[in-house]
C-alpha cells in the first residue's frame, strides 16, 4: 500500500496515466479533509503532507474568492485592528480589550440611545424655536412711499357730482350728458399728458403708461 | 414587537415634527409678500387715461347715431345703437363706465317703451338697478325711468279692463318715483356737506 511519503517521492505520472487504487483511495481520504476543514471540523491529528496541502487548498480557495468570514470572526479582525491601532493594550477576560467596547455592544446600545438622543436634540430645537418665535419683536411696517396725489380732475371719478339731480323730463337725455361727461374728462386727460409731471403724479390704470 | 418598535422611534420623534412644523411656521411668516397682486380693483387714485377716453368716446359716437335715427324715426336702429354701449369695454372698476351703462339703459328703457316693449323696457332696467355698485344720480334716474314703465303698464292694464292690476303697477310707479328721490336728497345732501 503506498504511502504518504510514496505519492509526494514517487514519480509525477504521466497526465493520461490510469490513477491507482491507492492514488483513488488517497484522494478520497484528503477529500474528505478538505471537507471537513471547510466545515469547521479540522481533525486534531493529521500528517505534516496533508497538513501542507491543505493550507496550500485553503489558500488556493480564499484567494478565488467566496469565502465569507463568519460575524464572529470578522468582529474579531477588527477589534484586532482597534487594538494594534490603540497600542495593543492587552486583551480582556472577554477577549476584547477593557478599553474598547465590543461593536455588538457598541450598537445595541446606539440603537437603544439614538431615538430618545433625537427626541431631547429636538426638543431643545423646538423650544429655541418657540422661544424665538415668542421674544421676535414685531418689526414695524415700512412705511409705504405714495406717489404725489394727482388733481381731482385727473382722476376717474363717478361723474355724480358733474350732472347733479336729473330731473324726469331729462331722463332720456343721456347723449348730452354724455357729452358733458366726455369733455370733462378730456379736459383732464389733456392737462395730465400735457403736464410735465403726468408720469410722476397719480397712478396710471393696470401699470400702463 | 411591532409596538415597541412604533412606541422606540414615533414616540421620541413627537418634537421633531414639532420642530419641522414651527420651522415651517417662521418661513411662512418670513417669506416674502407678493409686491402688488396680479389682479386688483381700481382706485380712486386712477387717473384718466387712453383706454377711458376711447370708452367714452364710443358711446357718444353709439348716442350720437341714435340720435340721428330717432329724428329719422328709426326707433329700432336707435335701439340698437343705444344696446351696443352696453357691451363696450371699459376700463375695469372705472367709475364712469357704471355712469354711462346706466344712462345708457335708461335711454334704451324708453325706447322700448315707445314701441310698446314694456316687459323688455322693464328687463332692461331691473338688470342695471341689479349691477349697480353705488349709488348715484344715474341709479337715481333710472328708478325714475322704471316708475315710468310702471305708469305704462297701468296704462295697458286700464285699457284692458284690469283695474286691480293697474292700480297695483301705480303704486309701484309711486314707490320706484319714491326710491329715485331719496337717493337724490341723500346724494344731494353729502354735496352740500362736501362743500
Amino acid at each position: 500500500m503506498a504511502t504518504d511519503d510514496d505519492i509526494l517521492t514517487s514519480p509525477v505520472p504521466e497526465p493520461d496515466a490510469e490513477p491507482t487504487a491507492a492514488e483513488r483511495a488517497h484522494a478520497k481520504t484528503f477529500a474528505d479533509l478538505v471537507d471537513k476543514t471547510l466545515s469547521g471540523r479540522t481533525p486534531a491529528a493529521m500528517s505534516a503532507d496533508d497538513r501542507a496541502l491543505l493550507e496550500v487548498a485553503t489558500v488556493i480557495r480564499v484567494t478565488s474568492g467566496g469565502l465569507p468570514l463568519s460575524p464572529g470572526k470578522q468582529r474579531s479582525i477588527v477589534e484586532d485592528v482597534l487594538a494594534s491601532a490603540l497600542g495593543g493594550a492587552a486583551r480582556g477576560p472577554s477577549g476584547s480589550l477593557p478599553g474598547v467596547t465590543p461593536i455588538t455592544a457598541a450598537r445595541g446600545r446606539a440603537r437603544r440611545v439614538a431615538p430618545w438622543a433625537i427626541a431631547g436634540i429636538s426638543t431643545l430645537v423646538a423650544a429655541a424655536a418657540v422661544a424665538l418665535l415668542w421674544l421676535r419683536a414685531p418689526t414695524p411696517a415700512t412705511p409705504v412711499a405714495h406717489p404725489p396725489s394727482a388733481p381731482t380732475a385727473w382722476l376717474s371719478r363717478p361723474a355724480d357730482p358733474m350732472i347733479g339731480p336729473i330731473s324726469r323730463e331729462r331722463a332720456g337725455d343721456a347723449s348730452a350728458r354724455l357729452d358733458y361727461i366726455f369733455a370733462d374728462r378730456l379736459d383732464g386727460y389733456r392737462a395730465r399728458r400735457l403736464t410735465g409731471s403726468a408720469g410722476t403724479a397719480g397712478k396710471p390704470r393696470g401699470g400702463k403708461r | 414587537m411591532k409596538s415597541r418598535w412604533f412606541a422606540r422611534w414615533f414616540v421620541p420623534l413627537g418634537p421633531l415634527a414639532m420642530v419641522l412644523g414651527i420651522v415651517s411656521m417662521g418661513c411662512n411668516e418670513s417669506a416674502p409678500q407678493p409686491q402688488e397682486a396680479v389682479t386688483r380693483v381700481a382706485e380712486p387714485g386712477d387717473v384718466i387715461d387712453e383706454d377711458l377716453m376711447v370708452a367714452l368716446a364710443q358711446a357718444k359716437n353709439f348716442h350720437h347715431k341714435a340720435k340721428v335715427y330717432m329724428s329719422d324715426g328709426n326707433l329700432a336702429d336707435a335701439t340698437a345703437s343705444v344696446r351696443q354701449i352696453l357691451s363696450l369695454r371699459f376700463p375695469a372698476g372705472a367709475p364712469e363706465a357704471d355712469d354711462v351703462r346706466l344712462d345708457a339703459r335708461a335711454l334704451l328703457a324708453k325706447l322700448l317703451v315707445s314701441q310698446g316693449q314694456v316687459e323688455e323696457a322693464m328687463r332692461t332696467v331691473q338688470e342695471g338697478l341689479a349691477q349697480t355698485t353705488r349709488e348715484s344720480f344715474f341709479v337715481a334716474n333710472l328708478y325714475t325711468v322704471q316708475g315710468e314703465i310702471h305708469e305704462a303698464r297701468a296704462a295697458q292694464l286700464d285699457g284692458a279692463g284690469q283695474k286691480t292690476q293697474a292700480i297695483d303697477e301705480r303704486r309701484a310707479a309711486i314707490a320706484a318715483y319714491d326710491r329715485s328721490i331719496k337717493i337724490n336728497e341723500k346724494l344731494q345732501k353729502q354735496l352740500m356737506e362736501r362743500r
